[in-house]
């Protein structure tokens, strides 16, 4: 039987193979929203690529479903402790695993950050500036559109106006109390997208149903991950996906460049891979969970942390979630759960006593997920929580997505604990610091007032946390950040870091496009480099300048539509 | 044993034996598998169809946790037979040491975390009425399980010392709605669409049913009398942060 991506993709066979003895270009470790991409990109430029995954190798057909519980197994499940004064729920919260990555469940909402969030420290004296500007990736972000390609409205008027590839999507029930309570308070609102989520077909990938399981893995192959986008691509020419692969440790020679990396197969048996150069892209813990495991004689803080900043200044945004009861139906359970949003309050606003903002947008929880988010915003259990599910179909759910600052204190390091493989499992601390409580306080509160302009009856919210980035962050300064502008250690000239975990600040923006803009760009990088990548230490810091003729088959538009 | 306690309806009668709970009479999603996907149609049915035994629990704690549950995602009004299993896959979970991909600091691994609350319980039950907790009225039950939710064990118990009673809380309402609500008897009770592929939606807005959905036929109904685990004014527990790891939202 074929491998199947969706009802009518295959993945392409056979894959290559390399050989144990072989001695590859690039070994990338981590195949999710920047591993996709960094594959498809170096495989089509002629390079040698293994990409090591530890999870699955997805057939969506037989491997994923249509339901909640049985969709346990695309999330990082293995133990990880967290703590700190705010512990993060990690999991199925934020957490991929198996080819595709985060992007397998990712709601896809794909905004893109505003120029603002590339220069936090100049504007506002808090975080930290990009060592890019907005301008440097806004090619980069207008590609990926279009090789997702994004569906959304034609004008979206926040932070630099654009417009999507793809016609909006239809209204959904929460989506038009999104709008409906933002039009009654005279806030600006956009629905039908921007998301990662075909609202027309595409080569060959269906448009959405709008059965609403896209947290879930989405069999219709409507809505875009790695898996689906970009590895048949990579496989096409020449790359070797290779799943149940779990990274160990980088090796590093004499000569302080590192030659490969040490992983445990299915069988759970040590294996090497020689590589000429290695990129991680494990996704904010992962990566600096497996620098920090590689530590070695001259590197005994972990690989690529001179800095002492590895594993620090991770950031996760705050996700309250808002429920609201309505006298009328709304059958939550319907379209995306990422399909309208307002980026309103996304600018530090001097009116306010805090720096930075946040996004709201919908949410749509399943029943279990909407069960939980009532255990914690009502402490329902026994017959209340009988009663309140009861009406689960007269509830909607809108979400904050807020800006929580870069904080060296949280961070990801190791803990005591092992895995399966012996190897030291991450912990990670997370803080709220006064900034992001006021600015949870204010984004918590403005959400329950457009839900109760929308005519909710009842408004419940539940404090939460989305998304994971930093943790081994670029900057200019090799002594306040782990990678440069490209993604490269500032230790190893042929070690990378590509993935969430190199951003920075976060914005009020779902990192999932930035991340694979990010990608896009540091693959062009690596392409002009060419060979002195391999045996070079001289870091060249000039723009690569833009691809256009590495892009996936079908996805060769010739640009992004744009009104007024 | 299993004590029961029934809730009804405000114009009167009690709710029990009821084959099918909730606003959407005569929809059934199973009625739908057809329609959907193989793998999908595996996965629900067995989860109806096979019930696997209790292998983690020890029998004693077996019957305590029958009983916790029975409160804390009571069934009483629903027919012999048209109970959701919640138990079995709650032990199973255990028993595979199944995780969900993190831990509290300040939390056991979760094996421990429950044996170490079947003895709590237990205790508190004994201290408090001097029986054993599975022999206690529903009410007695229900009054020692909202001192736990209130995050104020009463009596309180050197267990609660060293494990966080609301995380624990958290852990085994998290366990027990998963267990319910992905149950597609418990679908057709909160009018929930079920599996959707490949067939999809297409009434997206208005809440308006799909042809093969019901419509809400509404009655107003209360909880038990001697119930307290209907919400209270104040509602919202204490703030903790984010308890759980439900399947993202952004």
């Amino acid at each position: 039987m074929s491998h199947r991506l969706g009802p009518m993709q295959t993945l392409p066979s056979p894959m290559r193979r390399f050989e144990e003895s072989d001695i590859v270009d690039y070994c990338i470790v981590g195949v999710g929203s920047a591993g996709g991409v960094l594959v498809q990109r170096l495989a089509r430029a002629g390079f040698r690529v293994v990409a090591l995954e530890a999870g699955h190798f997805w057939d969506t057909e037989k491997d994923w479903v249509s339901d909640e519980k049985g969709s346990h197994e695309l999330y990082w499940n293995d133990l990880r402790i967290t703590g700190g004064t705010h512990p993060l729920a990690l999991g199925a919260n934020n957490s991929g695993k198996g080819v595709g990555g985060g992007s397998v469940h990712w709601a896809a909402f794909v905004p893109r950050f505003h120029p603002s969030d590339f220069r936090v420290y100049s504007e506002d004296g808090v975080g930290a500036n990009w060592p890019i500007s907005y301008w440097d990736l806004k090619p980069y972000y207008e590609l990926l559109e279009r090789e997702i390609p994004v569906a959304g409205p034609a004008w979206f008027p926040w932070g630099d106006p654009h417009g999507h590839p793809y016609g909006p999507h239809p209204l959904g029930g929460v989506g038009d109390v999104l709008v409906r309570g933002c039009s009654n308070l005279g806030i600006r609102s956009v629905a039908g997208g921007p998301v990662a989520i075909l609202s027309a077909s595409h080569g060959d990938r269906p448009h959405c149903i709008y059965r609403g399981f896209c947290l879930q893995g989405c069999k219709v192959g409507a809505k875009a991950s790695t898996l689906i986008t970009h590895v048949p691509d990579a496989i096409s020419h020449g790359a070797e996906i290779r799943a149940y692969a779990m990274a160990s440790r980088i090796s590093l020679r004499d000569d302080g460049r590192v030659n490969g990396v040490v992983y445990f197969d299915r069988e759970g048996k040590e294996r090497f891979q020689r590589a000429r150069a290695v990129i991680v892209s494990g996704y904010a813990i992962e990566t600096p969970r497996l620098l920090l495991n590689s530590a070695c004689p001259g590197h005994c803080n972990g690989l690529a942390n001179s800095s002492g900043t590895l594993g620090k200044y991770l950031m996760a945004q705050a996700g309250n979630v808002v429920a609201g009861r309505f006298d009328e139906l709304i059958r939550l359970y319907k379209a995306p759960p990422a399909h309208a949003l307002s980026e309103e309050f996304y600018e530090t606003d001097p009116g306010r006593d805090f720096a930075r903002g946040f996004a709201v947008q919908t949410v749509g929880p399943l029943p279990v997920a909407f069960a939980k988010q009532m255990v914690a915003a009502m402490g329902a259990w026994g017959w209340g929580m009988r009663q309140v599910m009861m009406d689960y179909n007269h509830w909607a759910t809108l979400g904050v997505l807020g800006e929580i600052l870069p904080w060296e204190d949280n961070r990801v390091e190791l803990a005591e604990e092992k895995d399966q493989h012996g190897l030291p499992v991450a912990k990670v601390m997370f803080n709220l610091h006064d900034n992001d409580k006021k600015l949870i306080e204010f984004g918590k509160n403005k959400v329950m007032e457009i839900m109760a302009a929308a005519g909710a009856t009842q408004v419940v919210q539940e404090s939460r946390f989305a998304h994971l980035v930093g943790a081994s962050r670029m900057g200019s300064d090799p002594s306040t950040s782990v990678v440069d502008k490209f993604g490269r250690t500032h230790d190893i000239p042929n070690l990378f870091v590509c993935d969430g975990s190199i951003l920075p600040t976060q914005g009020s923006a779902n990192p999932g496009l930035t991340i694979q803009a990010l990608a896009a760009r540091t693959a062009d990088y690596l392409i002009k480099q060419g060979e002195t990548i391999f045996y070079s230490n001289r870091r060249d810091l000039n723009e690569p300048g833009i691809r256009y003729d590495l892009s996936p088959p079908y996805t060769r538009f010739k640009g992004n539509p744009r009104i007024a | 044993m299993t004590r029961k306690s029934f809730p009804f309806r405000a114009s009167g009668g009690e709710l029990k034996d009821l084959k099918q709970p909730g606003y959407y009479e005569g929809y059934s999603s199973m009625a739908q598998k057809k329609n959907w996907d193989e793998a999908t149609q595996k996965t629900v049915t067995d989860r109806v169809e096979k019930v696997s035994g209790i292998r983690f629990f020890s029998e004693k704690e077996a019957a305590l946790f029958v009983a916790v549950i029975d409160r804390v995602m009571p069934q009483d009004d629903r027919a012999e037979g048209r109970t959701i299993p919640i138990l079995p896959a709650l032990d199973e979970r255990l028993d595979k040491n199944s995780l969900n991909g993190f831990r509290y600091e300040d939390m056991p691994p979760d094996q421990e975390a429950y044996r170490l609350a079947a003895k709590a319980i237990e205790e508190m039950a004994q201290e408090r009425f001097g029986e054993s907790f599975p022999l206690l009225t529903v009410h007695r039950q229900e009054l020692i399980l909202k001192s736990l939710h209130d995050g104020k064990p009463d009596p309180d118990n050197a267990v609660w010392q060293k494990m966080p009673v609301h995380r624990f809380w958290a852990m085994l309402m998290e366990d027990c709605v998963t267990a319910y609500y992905s149950h597609p008897w418990a679908w057709d009770e909160i009018g929930f669409g079920g599996p959707a592929y490949p067939r999809g939606y297409m009434r997206l807005e208005n809440g308006l049913p799909e042809p093969w959905e019901k419509d809400e036929q509404r009655y107003e109904w209360n909880a038990p009398v001697d119930s307290v685990s209907q919400p209270d004014e104040e509602g919202a527990p204490p703030e903790h942060g984010s308890l759980h790891g439900h399947g993202g939202s952004h």
